[in-house]
Parts: C-alpha cells; structure tokens; sequence
C-alpha cells in the first residue's frame, strides 16, 4: 500500500532505477566508444620527415637506420635537374673520362643509371634496391650541380618508429615528426607549383 | 695461504670487470662519428701554390645589401650594381656616386656616353650616370631571366638564361636579333644553361663572346650571328671546367685571354684565347665555400677585379712581379 503511494507520487521503484542505469550506461558507453573511434579517424598518423636543406650528408642515414639497407633514399627531383654529362653527382671528383665504368663512378653501390637523351644530355635515374641513403651523390650534386638529389625517407619502406634512430644521431637535426599527408619535402622546388 | 690467493685474485678480477663497464658506459670509440661515405673535396679545392700568378692589392667594400654586378668603363670608372643601388667608384678606388634604383640589378654594363644598362629579371633599364632614369625597356617574356649584358659600338647584347638566348638590341631597346639558337646547318649547338649563370663580353675586334656553360665551351659570334669560333674544356682538374654551368663569369685582358670565374669550386682563373689554360688569379680558399656569381672586370692596366656577393666586396688583383 504504502509503495503504490510512492509510486503514485512519482518516485521510483528500485527496478526502474535499476533498468534506467543500466540503459544510460549502454548509451553512454556507445558514445564514448563512438567519440573515440570518431576522434582516432580524424587525429592523422604522423611519420618522419626529412628536411633536405639541413641535411649535411653525414652519412647516418646509411649506417643508422634498422632497416638494411637504409629506407632513406636518394630521390631525384628531374625538374631540377641540369640532366650534364659531367655530372658531380654520378661521378667521381678524379675522374678522367666521363664513362659508365665502375671505376668512375661515385656511389659505392653503383645505385644510378646513366642514360644518354641527346647530345650533351645524360638523364639518371635512382635504383632504389641499390641505394643506401649514403648521400654521396646528393653532396656531389649540391656541389657541382642544382641540387636535384635529394635524401627522403621512403615511407614504404620505413617502419616508422617512434624513436627513429637516424633522427636521434643527425648532428643537423633535419628529422621532425609531420602528419603523414604531406610526409615529403624537397628543398628548392615547389611541389605544390609543379605538381 | 691458498684462501689470500683466492681473496686477492677475486679482487682484482673485479677490479678488471669495473673498468671494463665504466670504460663500456662513458667512452665511446671515436670512429662512431666518422662518415664512411663521405664526400672528400679537398683535393679538388686545392690549387698548386706556383699556378698561382697574381696577387691581391686591394678591396672595395661598397655599402649595398645584395651586390651582383660590376663593369668599369674606358676611363676606369668602376661601378657596381645591386639591390636598390648603383655605386661608382673612380680609378684611385674613391667613392664618386651612388644612387638608388628602387629594384635589384642583377647585371650592368656601361656605354661609351657613360649611359648605364641594368639588367632586372625580364627587362633592362637604362638611367645616365647620375642616377636619372632614361629609359626602362619592354621586358622579353616571362621565362625571361637577363644575367649579363654587353655593348658594342652598335648593339646592345642582353644573355637570357630563362630563354637561353642572346638578343641583340639597338641602343634604344628595339630587337634587332636572336643569337644563338640551336642551327646545325650553321653549327650552332645551341645554349645549354641548366642554372641562371650565362655571361657574354665584347672582344678585341668586336665580336661577341658568349659563355655556353652547359658544355663548358666558350663561343664567339658577330653581329648577323653567325659562329665565328669556339673552345671548350670539360675537366674535373684545374686545365677545365667542371659541374653544371661553369666557367659562371668572364672577362677579357687586352691580350685576349679570358679571365674565368666559376662556381662549386670556386675559383678564378685565366685561359689563353685558344682556351689552353694559363694560370689562377684566385684560389678557392679566398671564397666562402658555396659561393655563386663571382662576377669580373678587367680595366685598362689589366687588373682583374673580383666581384665577390658572398662577402659583398670586390678584390682587386694585379700579376705578381
């Protein structure tokens, strides 16, 4: 007698308030799992980046990195490129003839092709397998040419660490951590111009 | 007995595996910070002391942010040309004029009636020796990039390296001529200028020298644009030229050798007309390394002066006696 009255008086049994709990927990958690599903989509995964106008090519990024070979590679951006016969970055600094001869090549893993085009052009391009992110070439072409080798972390290749072990040993600090949608960057040319 | 051996051997075998960690955590080898790959240059840079034939007597540090250009006229006035600044300096190195230009000139040359000729971007400017502006010409296209520019008796000769042409103009702007362009039937191989470095002079007899620095070649034409002749020298040795686009500058002496001035090593030299090389007026040690755009002069007693934008001053060079 006396619960009827409760409830007529609008208060609540221990069995409503035992369902609504359990109904508001279902719903909150449904939205904290929802939120936190919908805030991981839209936090974007960051991976490492090389900046080549620091780089000094010291040669860490051959030695140091747990893959093997390296999964820093030299990247050659072609709209730069002066495409010279004597080119300081496929050849060695002595050379005596401008051949394709082991001898006179300067990366130690003979990762680049030489290519005739038309006379005096020359194209070359990069065998991924074979480099090894020394920077060898790169240094030769800054040097001697416009630049157009350049180290980049290849993002296929790398494992992404959280402490990249390149990054921790690089006397220029070039690495940073960037989101991964703009995960290159190219030092005297502009991506977002040319394409 | 045989209990003490046993303690002090202990002893020192830990003694042993202490200094083995502490020499484990604290030193490490020096070869860590060493570069197996790296990149030696110095043999390249280094320049046998008896080539060198001249030596520097003096300097000019003009007060001018950015300094691209210099040309000295018959009476060997010397002016340079800059960022928003024309300066001209007598024989005797004094300061005579200076007057801004509101741009950046990034080659000049100056005429017989002492008119000056700026070279900005895509077109020239011309203004009096004052600092009055006469004239600003139509600028060529967009490609457009003018790095030098010579006069002749007749013409006004404008290098552009974003075309890689020369033009041949009127003294009042008006085109008379491309030289230069790829012709095989006239054996012209055409420029090939992979960066914005592409000189040219008036020699003896008038004719046009024109750096093609892509080839490392030297090429000279006259006034219809015909190919007169040409020598080049491709070397990694201090006899040539080496990388992309060198020699970057040239001058002429009143023997017709050329003075040359290149970039990636950074250097200046002089080459006979036939283009055999003869001597090195400045080594790379006087350069900051990286420097681009050594740009010369040449004046009437034939010393070389060395334009040097890294360090905004020019030096001026005399033979060694």
């Amino acid at each position: 007698m006396e619960s009827s009255d409760k409830k007529k008086k609008g208060g609540l049994s221990r069995r409503d308030f035992i369902n609504s709990s359990i109904r508001f927990s279902v719903i909150l958690g449904i939205g904290a799992i929802g939120g936190k599903l919908l805030t991981r989509t839209q936090v974007r995964q960051m991976v490492w980046q090389l900046d080549t106008s620091k780089c000094i090519q010291c040669g860490r990024c051959a030695t140091n990195c747990v893959k093997t070979p390296s999964a820093v590679k030299c990247v050659h951006v072609y709209s730069m490129c002066g495409y010279c016969d004597l080119c300081g970055g496929y050849f060695r600094p002595e050379v005596k003839e401008l051949t394709t001869a082991a001898e006179n090549q300067l990366c130690p893993t003979s990762a680049i092709r030489r290519t005739f085009v038309e006379d005096p052009y020359f194209q070359f391009d990069i065998d991924r397998d074979l480099c090894n992110g020394c920077g060898k070439c790169v240094k030769g072409c800054g040097a001697f040419g416009n630049g157009s080798l350049q180290l980049q972390v290849c993002h296929d290749l790398c494992d992404n660490c959280n402490e990249c072990a390149i990054a921790r040993d690089c006397p220029a600090d070039a690495f940073s951590r960037v989101p991964s949608d703009n995960p290159y960057l190219f030092s005297g040319y502009d991506s977002k111009k040319k394409g | 007995m045989k209990q003490k051996v046993i303690i002090w051997l202990s002893l020192i075998l830990l003694l042993v595996v202490v200094a083995f960690m502490v020499k484990d955590f604290f030193y490490q080898p020096k070869s860590s910070n060493e570069n197996p790959y790296e990149y030696k240059m110095d043999k390249l840079r280094h320049i046998d002391s008896s080539l060198i034939t001249y030596i520097e007597v003096h300097q000019i540090k003009p007060d001018i942010e950015v300094l691209h250009g210099i040309v000295i006229d018959k009476s060997d006035n010397i002016y340079l040309a800059g960022k928003d600044r024309v300066m001209i300096y007598d024989f005797e190195l004094n300061l005579k004029t200076s007057f801004k230009i509101g741009i950046e000139a990034k080659c000049i040359a100056v005429g017989d009636d002492s008119k000056i000729y700026l070279g900005v971007n895509d077109h020239v400017e011309v203004y009096d020796n004052i600092g009055t502006k006469l004239k600003s010409w139509s600028p060529i296209n967009v490609k457009s990039v003018i790095t030098s520019i010579a006069l002749s008796e007749k013409y006004v000769y404008v290098a552009d390296a974003g075309n890689r042409i020369v033009y041949q103009y009127d003294t009042e702007g008006t085109l008379q001529k491309e030289i230069g362009k790829k012709n095989p039937e006239k054996g012209i191989q055409g420029f090939i200028i992979p960066s914005p470095y592409f000189d040219l002079l008036i020699g003896r007899e008038g004719e046009l020298w024109v750096v093609n620095p892509g080839r490392h070649q030297l090429e000279s034409y006259n006034e219809k644009g015909d190919l007169i002749s040409s020598w080049n020298k491709t070397s990694m040795d201090v006899e040539g030229f080496c990388g992309c686009c060198n020699p970057s500058n040239i001058a002429m002496l009143s023997d017709g050798s050329f003075v040359t001035s290149e970039k990636a090593i950074e250097r200046v030299k002089i080459h006979l007309p036939s283009g055999e090389f003869k001597c090195v007026v400045a080594s790379p040690d006087k350069f900051v390394e990286g420097t681009h755009g050594i740009d010369l002069a040449v004046d009437s007693k034939d010393r070389i002066y060395v334009l040097d934008p890294e360090k905004k001053m020019v030096s001026i060079y005399v033979k060694k006696k």
